[in-house]
């Protein structure tokens, strides 16, 4: 009989183990039966269930459910709604930090030349922000204005990347056609010399650590997210 | 409104986790219809750039627990008599046709409320534990030893051949 309580084989089964343990399990796995076919066990359980309740999410949804969201979106616009999560970062030594976004993002939203737009949906990246978020690769990039940092997969689905310029570091994530940023800090290279933030800046990797999914995409997945137009 | 397009993308996932938390699609499809309607009505509660799934998963168990025991205690291994009674619910036919519950619909609906939430978020909707915990409000602990409990219940109802 094996030692491996079953809360390890379910964490096992749900993709919950550190990849040590993972490795050790499977390898036990391989001369131990018992424990094999409890592992399968669980596997099997949660492939059934997700498969049975699979069905109900392919479903067409009921019109009169359906209505209910898309008639209170006519009726009742929401409003007030705060764009930025502002407040994260909103304490420690950050009052030179806000004072340099608030310039900055007041003259690049002054115009379209910029590469934030600030509108009811928040604030979108325009102009070279928005070609380096949409074709550059962290993996592969040169000397652009602004450099990737990381892409990956958030939580609930859909893609964000990380990235760094002279001005402006952020995160931002896709929302249909465009990237909405998610958070922004001053850039790592700024004229006035702030050098406080940068991709690897505290901030943004904690908004990433908060956000992310999975792993970050490696150079392939990178690849063909860019392909599949970061869908 | 990214509010409203975000949840009518949502919808099939509620759906689904409505099916596994309810012993009845009729059920299912009523706390679906709650939870969305609570989630419209105090949607300034939401926090924009936090998860809108996991806020409505939330919703959707806290209206299960606090309005479904009654009519959990009636509804056993058959579909209750209401599943027709839906007034100006066009779906009727269909899920009529539906409302005959596998081997799996059996099996989950004997759990406890508590294990039932939890397999339905890990192992249905495919939460991480941790995110399932923060939708339970329960520590990571709590929320593994009712898995461990749920599941070895299920796989002993659905037999090795789970």
């Amino acid at each position: 009989m094996s030692e491996i309580d079953d809360a390890t084989v379910m964490a096992w089964a749900d993709g919950e183990l550190d990849e040590v343990t993972r490795r050790r399990i499977e390898r036990a796995a391989t001369s131990d039966p018992v424990l094999s076919g409890r592992m399968e066990a669980q596997r099997q359980l949660r492939e059934r269930l997700s498969t049975h309740y699979a069905r109900v999410a392919e479903e067409t949804v009921p019109d009169s459910l359906r209505a209910l969201v898309e008639g209170d979106h006519v009726v009742a616009p929401m409003k007030g709604r705060e764009p930025l999560r502002w407040r994260g970062w909103a304490t420690g030594g950050a009052i030179a930090a806000s004072l340099l976004i608030g310039l900055t993002v007041g003259r690049v939203t002054g115009g379209d030349a910029g590469p934030i737009s600030a509108g009811d949906r928040g604030m979108i990246a325009q102009g070279p922000l928005a070609a380096a978020l949409d074709t550059q690769l962290a993996s592969a990039q040169g000397d652009t204005p602004y450099r990737i940092g990381l892409s990956f997969r958030r939580k609930g689905g859909g893609w964000c990347r990380s990235f760094d310029g002279a001005a402006l570091a952020g995160v931002a994530c896709r929302e249909g056609e465009r990237w909405q940023l998610q958070q922004v800090v001053p850039g790592s290279g700024d004229a006035a010399g702030y050098r406080q933030a940068s991709s690897g800046d505290a901030r943004i990797m904690a908004t990433v650590d908060a956000m992310i999914a999975d792993q970050p995409a490696d150079a392939t997945q990178e690849r063909a997210a860019r392909m599949a137009g970061w869908r | 409104m990214p509010f409203e397009s975000d949840l009518l993308t949502l919808l099939p996932r509620l759906r689904r986790f409505a099916a596994s938390l309810s012993h009845s699609r009729s059920d299912a499809d009523d706390l679906c219809q709650a939870a969305v309607e609570r989630a419209l009505r105090s949607r300034d509660q939401w926090q924009p750039g936090t998860r809108l799934d996991s806020w409505m998963y939330r919703i959707m168990r806290n209206l299960w627990i606090d309005e479904g025991r009654s009519r959990q205690r009636a509804a056993r291994t058959f579909a209750p008599a209401e599943a027709g009674e839906q007034v100006g619910y066009d779906g009727d036919r269909q899920i009529e046709a539906a409302v005959t519950l596998s081997d799996v619909d059996r099996a989950m609906a004997s759990l406890p409320d508590e294990q039932r939430e939890a397999i339905a978020l890990v192992l249905v909707e495919g939460m991480s534990y941790k995110d399932a915990a923060a939708v339970l409000d329960i520590p990571m602990g709590t929320l593994t030893s009712r898995l461990v409990r749920g599941r070895g219940a299920l796989i002993d109802m659905l037999g090795e051949a789970a």
